[in-house]
């Protein structure tokens, strides 16, 4: 009690706001909660550390010069208390020194919301209005990715893939709201063939919105799960607006992720799917699964595509499969179709591979949804090791379906029998556990309290032969 | 949750790597293990012992400042108070901090330590502590006796003989004639050293005296033994104490013509003037070694032969020499706290860091409860009698 109190005295105080405030994306409501629910400030950055970006080197300046100047005043006013110059003095001076952390807490995000509501947003605004501009009058085909996981996956296998014919263009990283699709549609040379624009849904109307700026020809929804929950109410209103991307589609320009059960009730007539084992007529055959990738043959009557990638795991034979259909769709021919697939490979952090001592690390920390769970679990059961290791601290953002999917994720780990599971100590570990007894794990099970310190030092953990899956990660901001 | 006493350093020549097998090798995975609070003992070159936190990290010593520390830091006893008790001045108001310790994982390589002293003191408190006991480390630690006993034993060694250090200046001339009926090259030895300090490959009959006389100067026994032709040097890390496992059988990649000594081992990256090895000792070697089937399971056996004969606990390792035309395979040494466990041969035997060593604790806890059966004390009339 007594630490955590002093926490706000300490000199690492000023950087913990910064940090948090990073860590928030600078959002006021997500900062404020946060701070108001942490009790020991001198235990915040778990995870990671304060990244040291121009702006959070000036807000940290500003901060503690704010800091300093009123626990300076507080004193002086302390002093003439003491010495009797100032009447109430010994009172007023206490209470502006003990206050300062909490003051400036509050008072650094007076500038951070004035700079986003009298700067930021309006130059946005003009920003996404004239991109839907750009966007009309391109005569690309314009692909929306949607759906509440494997977006950027699919994006980036879209680039690679279609790229080898095509002239593509697709909005960068992960970058994927309102405003990044603008700066893309400001970049755009006006020549592409293709753009692909990643539709990042966070809370209600999203998608539609971003449809209306956007007019996609054609949409692929990768699939509904539980995510955002949060912002959303539950997952079919977060599926309601992610297919709200194929309002004003033909039906015949809309994939669907069959794979993904979620969105099952949400494809309608007409729409159609891509999953393992085919999609638009083609037939998926002859699947390989390793460490090193995936191998599969496409066929559709008397053509065949043979198809090997560096991607991971049976999931991602849908998505490749997509892309290929997609691509002899677009009039590139066989050799240019498998050349392109034999360029994808994991990107970083989801799903991808590295040796470790002898062992295989497949780190899949970017995942953050229950059906990415399933996917790296098949996985980890279809691979041959000595011995296999589970990791994960859970899944952020579940909102209301928290204890549901955390006792569901322990349920397929059970299924999975991996030797050993290691789960780090958070609010979502015991539904995890709970899970675990449920489906009658009776393996290894270790919880980490100190999730930084473990996968820092995971070559500790790891021996010849091991496989281990590290799926999903669990920011700071989320303790 | 259980305390562990981390005992490094010593008066040995191998204090350095005693600092680096602690640090690296057993505190880090202990602690990352999280079953156990770790205690870093370290004794200082002078035999002054010290127990503080800092002293995990290895930047203290590397830097220098460990000298620093020394001249500040108050020096640690022991209590033999129901079993080991760390004790040391608190910086306030002159009062005693201690520390009962439940388990001690001694890291000391050489003399004073890995050969049987430290055991004797955590037998006296009463302390389940890892690795071989007293007998065998003082065993394992003289290769002379090592010798002795595997002979008795039947395990075949290449030719060898021993002196005195005292001898060979006394009486130079007994201790060549005694060399002449081995064949050359010799390998001349302090007799219980490890890390290869003090180790001499003479290839002819002049240089001899030298190479004697750089043994002598390290230890009070000095043992000469015979190369092998046609040589492959191979070692096996071994854990158990009754029920043995070992892990791979271990190549050096050495040439006949060299031969390791210390710098080779842990400053040039295990190969002898050449690059491309990783770090320290892990880097030098082949595993598992690139041997036949049969003289795989012929030298796996061998070892563990040798591991029984000296009554080996917890963890050791065997080094042997092999001759690969005649397919013989002769007992080398032994070493019962390997540099930095072994862990890299342990990682491909299938073991992690924090496995290896928290095994090796299960192992310990399992002697030391096996110990209590035994009665220890016997009631007589003789004090009346006297």
């Amino acid at each position: 009690m007594i630490g955590a109190l002093l926490s706000f005295y300490k000199p690492s105080f000023p950087k913990t706001i910064v940090y948090m405030l990073q860590s928030t994306e600078y959002k006021t409501g997500p900062y404020l909660k946060w701070f108001w629910r942490t009790n020991d400030f001198s235990k915040v950055s778990k995870r990671r550390q304060l990244d040291q970006t121009r702006a959070a080197k000036l807000l940290l300046l500003a901060l503690s010069t704010g800091m300093a100047v009123q626990a300076i005043v507080g004193l002086i006013l302390l002093g003439s208390g003491i010495n009797g110059e100032l009447s109430s003095g010994v009172e007023f001076g206490l209470a502006i020194f003990l206050s300062y952390p909490i003051v400036w807490a509050h008072l650094v995000v007076v500038p951070l919301e004035l700079g986003r509501n009298l700067i930021i947003k309006p130059k946005q605004k003009k920003l996404i209005n004239n991109s839907q501009d750009i966007f009309t009058k391109h005569q690309a085909i314009k692909i929306a990715v949607a759906g509440s996981y494997g977006k950027t996956s699919m994006k980036e296998l879209l680039v690679t893939v279609l790229g080898e014919g095509k002239k593509v263009a697709a909005t960068p990283a992960n970058r994927n709201v309102a405003s990044s699709h603008a700066e893309f549609a400001k970049k755009l040379k006006g020549d592409e063939d293709i753009l692909i624009i990643e539709y990042g849904e966070g809370k209600p109307g999203d998608v539609e919105g971003f449809t209306a700026t956007t007019h996609p020809d054609m949409a692929i929804v990768t699939g509904v799960a539980p995510a955002h929950l949060d912002e959303y109410e539950s997952t079919d209103q977060a599926a309601k607006d992610i297919f709200s991307v194929s309002k004003d589609l033909k039906p015949e320009n809309v994939f669907v992720n069959k794979d993904s059960a979620r969105a099952g009730k949400f494809i309608k007539p007409g729409l159609q799917t891509y999953s393992a084992d085919g999609v638009m007529g083609w037939k998926v055959g002859n699947v390989k699964l390793s460490i090193d990738g995936t191998s599969f043959k496409l066929s559709k009557g008397r053509q065949s595509l043979q198809l090997k990638s560096g991607l991971l795991g049976k999931h991602q034979i849908g998505p490749l499969a997509l892309a290929a259909a997609l691509a002899h769709k677009f009039g590139m021919t066989k050799n240019q179709i498998e050349k392109a697939i034999t360029k994808t490979g994991p990107f970083e952090h989801r799903m991808k591979p590295r040796a470790l001592h002898g062992a295989w690390i497949i780190d899949d920390t970017y995942n953050g949804n229950i059906e990415g769970i399933k996917a790296g679990l098949e996985l980890l059961k279809t691979l041959p090791a000595k011995r296999k290791v589970y990791i994960s601290p859970g899944l952020v953002g579940q909102g209301d379906e928290n204890e549901e999917v955390h006792k569901e994720m322990g349920a397929l780990i059970a299924k999975t029998s991996p030797d050993e599971v290691v789960l780090m100590n958070n609010s979502v570990t015991d539904f995890i556990k709970q899970g675990l007894s449920q489906g009658k794990f009776n393996k290894k099970l270790t919880i980490q309290k100190d999730p930084l310190y473990f996968y820092q030092n995971l070559d500790q953990f790891v021996a010849a032969g091991d496989l281990v899956l590290m799926q999903n990660d669990w920011p700071d901001i989320y303790n | 949750m259980k305390t562990i006493a981390v005992i490094f350093g010593s008066r040995s020549a191998e204090h350095d790597v005693s600092i680096v097998t602690a640090i690296a090798s057993i505190i880090k995975p202990l602690e990352l293990s999280g079953r156990y609070k770790v205690e870093p003992v370290y004794i200082a070159k002078d035999g002054s012992w010290y127990w503080d936190q800092k002293l995990k990290d290895i930047k203290l010593f590397q830097s220098g400042d460990i000298a620093d520390f020394i001249n500040r830091a108050p020096k640690t006893h022991i209590l033999f108070d129901e079993g080991l008790t760390l004790v040391k001045s608190s910086p306030f108001a002159g009062r005693k901090m201690y520390r009962k310790i439940d388990i001690v994982f001694p890291a000391t390589h050489g003399t004073h330590g890995e050969d049987g002293e430290l055991m004797g003191i955590l037998e006296m408190a009463g302390v389940p502590y890892v690795g071989c006991g007293v007998v065998a480390s003082a065993i394992a630690m003289d290769k002379v006796l090592a010798k002795q006993v595997t002979k008795a034993e039947n395990i075949p060694s290449t030719p060898w003989v021993w002196f005195k250090s005292s001898e060979l200046a006394s009486r130079p001339e007994k201790a060549l004639q005694a060399v002449s009926g081995l064949k050359y090259p010799l390998f001349v030895k302090p007799a219980h050293l490890g890390s290869s300090i003090g180790i001499t490959k003479v290839d002819s009959k002049d240089q001899l005296m030298n190479a004697l006389e750089v043994a002598a100067h390290y230890d009070d026994k000095v043992i000469v033994e015979q190369g092998v032709d046609n040589l492959v040097e191979v070692t096996l890390p071994i854990m158990g104490n009754d029920s043995l496992k070992p892990a791979m059988l271990e190549q050096p990649l050495t040439k006949p013509e060299d031969f390791f000594d210390f710098e080779t081992k842990y400053m040039q990256g295990g190969k002898k003037g050449k690059s491309g090895a990783k770090q320290g000792a892990q880097g030098y070697s082949k595993i598992p070694a690139d041997l036949s089937k049969e003289l795989y399971q012929k030298a796996e056996k061998l070892g563990l032969d040798v591991y029984r004969a000296l009554g080996c606990e917890g963890i050791a390792r065997v080094d042997m020499l092999i001759d690969s035309k005649t397919k013989e395979v002769y007992f080398n040494e032994v070493n019962p706290l390997p540099g930095g466990l072994y862990a890299h041969n342990w990682r491909e035997a299938g073991l992690s860091a924090v496995e290896l060593v928290t095994r090796l604790v299960d192992l310990a806890l399992e002697r030391h409860q096996h110990k209590q059966k035994y009665t220890t004390t016997f009631s007589t009339n003789y004090l009346k009698q006297f």
